[in-house]
């Protein structure tokens, strides 16, 4: 979910078109404009006049910037869809990129086109940037599957080559350096090498695009050259590659920078990319391209879907006006996506794009009207039994965290080495602190004891929750499974006293049990047992030993019982 | 006046008092001494007995009778030990005319305990009782004659030493000398201190005439502080009278068994949805990506299943999943869609990938297991389920935390049922009369919607997201009815019904903050 920031100027300027007169929107219709495009707006500030705008369609990447939101309000508002004369495929290509053999196994696809007629602002070059940057960092997943660059056009001569070569052969002085350097020590110097150098590794030979003149223009997806690819305010003549490693990715994103420069005035050329061999769109092709996704739908799919009879009308109108070139069939529409967009996988997604056109409020609620049964789990009917129980008994309820770290759940515990040590622990730690599922409750308890020396004694305190059992009989490795934890701590605290609870706790739950004496190293040895249901073990009951304390530096006396719900009742 | 009320009321200091006073007949006034004196009580208790007694307008000030009285300061028991200054400059002078020696008034200062002040003004009114005269040169001379002053000062701090006198009780003459010696505003070093003493005789008012009236007909009447099993068993409360409390005082506080207020929270939305007609779902805190992720049609490469947002398990890392049948249908849809009529993400599935254990992300994954295990049609299932993100921990993110969310199946249900469904939690949950439905994005539903309400407290929020399932979700977990997927965000109502700020709290270690959160919802 991309966040970008936009000038309202320049947005209402794109709203209105290359030739309408300018006229300035309230924030309050931008919100509203904001929902035909997932948009939220997050921020506002009137003397920059920048806004900002979350965007959360993770499928949309045409809709990460100014002009693309624009340009979809635009298309409502103008109930047209907008032309791109460059994509009927009538223009002839002028320039050509030469991909040579061997970039399949490293980087395989590239994309291009030329950008006429269009002076760069400083605010249309702020917008530049960070359309370039959100599209490769979240839709080209960091740069790997697609990365942009962006050049002065007057300084290329065509054609332009896209081949592999030693990363100690080649240099050229990156963007944010003073020096010529090999692209080897990009990859160990630059900031940018060293951030994404991890994409190429692995590879002897790394992508580089040159032209005729054999002057680098960018090392993909690490860095341009400062000589040709630092855009600046005032240019006029750009050109935009794109490249990656998925081809249908590589050139909607080109469509996608395409489109926005349109959007601004300029004049788009395609270019010609010529393969070594066959690609799924052909040897030769020409970017920016249609990818012309389309589907048939019935117009019944979409009223059973929305609950609504619509019509074709309403339904292709709806579409049209949302972007979607449609044509009416016999109870169906055949629908194409604009060449922005690719995120047509099913009917259902054509659904929600024609519920958005007509407004989510031009859909009446209907309550779903089948009559179903409530309840609540066996497991939580024990528990929420349990927990009454021990509010009658005078305990403080606690909820704690689950995910803890092992010091506490076995070490200061004393079971470190023990089978009830075990726990389910995190691969890929963050801090020490939040790295282990508990496998118990009495440390989630003896947490609060430790942090509550003040509160007036006697301290009452329970937990039924989750815990995670490690066990490998078990698909996944571990059981999860609901346990009650109780401690009693105050200066006389004794057996006795927390033996009448769990004693009271079993005669209400209608169970019999036996205590077994146990060596558990969590309590005084002589003071602990195993609590027995029909010979099975399924929790502990004890004086907590004094050690124990001292780790949780607790110096109160503490008695506790754990009892595990779930294998009370299995 | 109730009497009965007032003398139930009454402390025993009181009664003493009150049968002290209505015991002479015929009523007399008491001084406050003779009282305490007849009513066998200390001066402290019988003023606090007075005071209350006179609160309660049952005694009555007959008189008040200031007299002044006559006591040695430090200074004057120091004069009555060893000798004031005007006596001893009188020895001195007579000591020196026997010698023949000069004695001059600097002489005089210079002796220990004798300062300029006290020299000067015992000189002055011996040379004006003509005892003393001063000749040339400051010396001082005897003329034999006595002084009064001298004379008297000696009984008179032999007589007032060791206890307060009365001052009309002395001749007019020592009590002008009194008077000149005593302490003043301005004149602290003198030995006699007068003071006024105030003494009050005190009356039965009516009402404690009648009041002691009652008491004796009562008759003395032994009074307990506890009701005891043996008062009960031999009846013998009925002689006893039990002391009355001040009951406005603080009660003292009480260790009390309580649900926690986030939990309590909780089951609060527990049973509203099984009061609308929803089933509880229960899974497990592991998981695998295939339950947490694959089965809800998130692709492979989808940012969110980064080891920067979700645990992975350490111990083993894959589950040992014996049937694989499910996973392959599932990839397929991933790959080209399967049989759902969807085109798939176009990639590789990775069946180890699906394999691999995470902590759970998220509560759906309970609602794709549910889905999967032949669930009723028409049903309706919910879960609060503990989950895990791989966030930094602050005020707004914790690392766990309970996410409420399930599914409604049914042939009836669509675009519009599910706005009826969330409009139907917008008034049961938030008791919100006003929503709002946003287009929103989640990567197992088309169409989704955000349901913003209008909180009768907190104004316009975000109360939750929803959406139909995609059917790359549902049908290769075997359902073909279509199936809305729905999630709460409470935190924020919880939060507040909680009065906290910051998301750690809700389970925080703080026990005095447990123990007093009322959290009313």
């Amino acid at each position: 979910m991309p966040t970008i920031t936009i000038f309202k100027d320049d947005f209402e300027s794109l709203l209105k078109g290359t030739r309408a007169t300018h006229r300035t929107v309230s924030i309050a219709q931008v919100e509203e404009w904001l929902m035909l495009v997932k948009g939220e707006l997050k921020g506002h500030n009137p003397d920059t006049g920048e806004l900002r705008i979350e965007l959360q369609d993770s499928n949309r990447p045409d809709l990460w910037c100014c002009e693309g939101i624009a340009r979809q309000i635009r298309i409502k508002q103008q109930g047209k869809i907008a032309q791109y004369p460059f994509l009927t495929g009538k223009t002839k290509p002028k320039a050509k990129i030469v991909v040579k053999p061997g970039m399949e196994q490293v980087r395989p696809y590239v994309a291009a086109c030329a950008a006429r007629g269009y002076q760069v602002t400083s605010q249309g070059l702020a917008q530049l940037i960070q359309t370039q940057e959100k599209l490769a960092e979240i839709f080209g997943h960091k740069r790997k599957t697609v990365s942009i660059g962006i050049y002065q056009l007057s300084k290329i001569t065509f054609p332009v080559t896209y081949e592999l070569v030693q990363p100690g052969e080649a240099r050229f002085t990156p963007l944010g350096m003073e020096t010529v350097m090999t692209l080897a020590e990009m990859l160990m110097v630059h900031p940018k090498g060293v951030e994404y150098g991890g994409i190429l590794a692995g590879a002897s030979r790394v992508p580089i695009l040159r032209d005729a003149a054999n002057q680098p223009l960018s090392f993909p997806p690490i860095i341009n050259s400062r000589e040709v690819g630092e855009v600046q305010v005032g240019d006029d003549q750009l050109f935009v590659e794109v490249t990656g490693t998925d081809l249908p990715m590589v050139v909607l994103t080109l469509n996608i920078f395409a489109a926005n420069l349109a959007d601004r005035g300029a004049t788009i050329e395609p270019i010609l990319v010529e393969y070594p061999t066959r690609t799924s769109l052909g040897k030769r092709v020409i970017t920016p391209q249609d990818l012309k996704k389309s589907k048939t739908i019935p117009i019944h799919t979409i009223e059973q879907a929305l609950g609504q009879e619509l019509g074709i009308k309403v339904v292709q109108h709806a579409l049209e006006v949302y972007g979607y070139e449609v044509s009416a069939g016999k109870g169906s529409v055949l629908v194409k996506l604009p060449p922005y967009r690719q995120d047509l996988m099913h009917t259902m997604d054509v659904v929600e794009d024609v519920a958005m056109s007509c407004g989510y409020g031009e859909f009446t609620p209907v309550m779903p009207a089948q009559f179903t049964v409530g309840g609540l789990s066996r497991i939580e009917q024990v528990s929420d039994r349990a927990r009454e129980l021990m509010v009658g008994l005078g305990f403080q309820e606690i909820i704690s965290n689950i995910l803890g770290s092992p010091e506490q759940y076995s070490g200061h515990m004393r079971i470190d080495e023990t089978e009830w040590g075990q726990t389910v622990k995190v691969d890929n730690v963050m801090t020490l602190n939040f790295s282990c599922l508990r496998q118990w409750i009495l440390p989630s308890l003896l947490r609060i004891e430790a942090a509550s020396s003040r509160a007036f004694y006697p301290h009452r305190l329970f937990e039924a929750g989750d815990v995670a059992i490690p066990d490998a009989t078990h698909e996944a490795g571990s059981r999860t499974e609901t346990v009650l934890g109780a401690v009693i701590a105050h200066a006389a605290a004794h057996f006795s006293e927390i033996h009448s609870c769990l004693d009271t706790l079993f005669y209400y739950l209608g169970k019999e049990y036996r205590l077994e004496p146990v060596p558990h190293p969590s309590f005084l040895e002589g003071r602990a047992g195993r609590v027995l249901v029909a010979d099975k073990p399924i929790g502990v009951i004890g004086e907590v030993h004094p050690e124990v304390l001292e780790r949780w530096q607790i110096a109160m006396p503490v008695v506790a019982f754990d009892l595990n719900l779930s294998q009370l009742i299995s | 006046m109730d009497i009965s009320s007032v003398i139930d009321s009454l402390h025993p200091l009181e009664i003493k008092v009150l049968l002290t006073m209505g015991a002479r007949r015929p009523a007399v006034a008491f001084k406050s001494e003779d009282l305490a004196v007849a009513a066998e009580l200390e001066p402290s208790q019988l003023s606090m007995a007075v005071e209350w007694l006179l609160a309660k307008a049952l005694i009555e000030i007959q008189s008040e009778i200031v007299t002044p009285v006559v006591s040695l300061t430090k200074i004057g028991e120091e004069y009555h030990q060893t000798a004031a200054p005007i006596e001893r400059i009188l020895a001195a002078a007579r000591d020196a005319a026997g010698t023949g020696k000069r004695l001059t008034i600097g002489d005089l200062q210079t002796q220990p305990g004798l300062d300029p002040s006290d020299v000067s003004k015992a000189v002055g009114r011996l040379k004006k009782e003509g005892a003393l005269l001063i000749i040339q040169g400051g010396c001082i001379e005897t003329t034999g004659r006595p002084s009064p002053t001298a004379d008297a000062l000696r009984p008179l701090l032999e007589e007032v030493h060791g206890s307060s006198r009365e001052l009309t009780s002395f001749s007019p003459e020592r009590q002008q000398l009194i008077e000149d010696y005593s302490v003043k505003r301005g004149n602290a070093k003198e030995p006699f201190r007068v003071d006024e003493r105030v003494t009050r005789s005190f009356v039965l008012s009516p009402s404690g005439a009648s009041a002691v009236q009652q008491l004796m007909n009562q008759g003395v009447v032994e009074e307990v502080s506890q009701l005891s099993p043996e008062l009960l068993k031999d009846g013998s409360w009925r002689q006893k009278r039990f002391r009355k409390y001040t009951i406005s005082l603080r009660a003292p506080r009480v260790g009390t068994g309580k649900k926690h207020p986030y939990r309590e929270f909780l089951d609060t939305v527990k049973a509203k949805l099984v009061s609308m007609g929803f089933q509880e779902m229960r899974g497990a805190l592991v998981e695998t990506e295939f339950w947490n992720m694959d089965a809800l049609f998130m692709p492979q490469f989808h940012p969110a299943r980064d080891i920067h947002d979700v645990y992975f398990v350490k111990q083993p890392t894959h589950a040992a999943m014996a049937d694989e049948s499910i996973l392959s249908k599932v990839g397929q849809v991933h790959e080209h869609g399967g049989k759902t009529g969807s085109s798939g993400w176009g990639y590789a599935f990775d069946l180890q990938r699906a394999k691999r254990l995470v902590l759970r992300s998220q509560g759906t994954a309970v609602s794709a297991r549910t889905l999967a295990a032949s669930p009723n049609i028409p049903g309706k299932y919910f879960s609060i389920a503990r989950c895990f993100r791989y966030d930094q921990v602050d005020a707004t993110h914790a690392t766990d935390f309970f996410q409420v969310e399930g599914i409604v199946l049914g042939e009836d249900i669509n675009f519009r049922t599910l706005l009826g469904l969330l409009n139907l939690f917008a008034h049961e949950v938030a008791q919100a009369k006003e929503v709002k439905f946003l287009p929103a994005y989640f990567p197992f539903t088309e169409p989704s919607v955000e349901l913003h309400v209008r909180h009768p407290r907190l104004g316009w929020m975000e109360l939750g997201g929803a959406g139909l399932f995609r059917p790359e979700v549902t049908v290769p977990l075997g359902v073909t009815a279509p199936v809305i997927a729905w999630g709460l965000g409470l935190d924020r109502m919880a939060m507040v019904a909680l009065g906290i700020h910051d998301i750690r709290e809700l389970f925080t270690d703080n026990l005095e903050l447990i123990r007093t959160t009322r959290g009313l919802f």
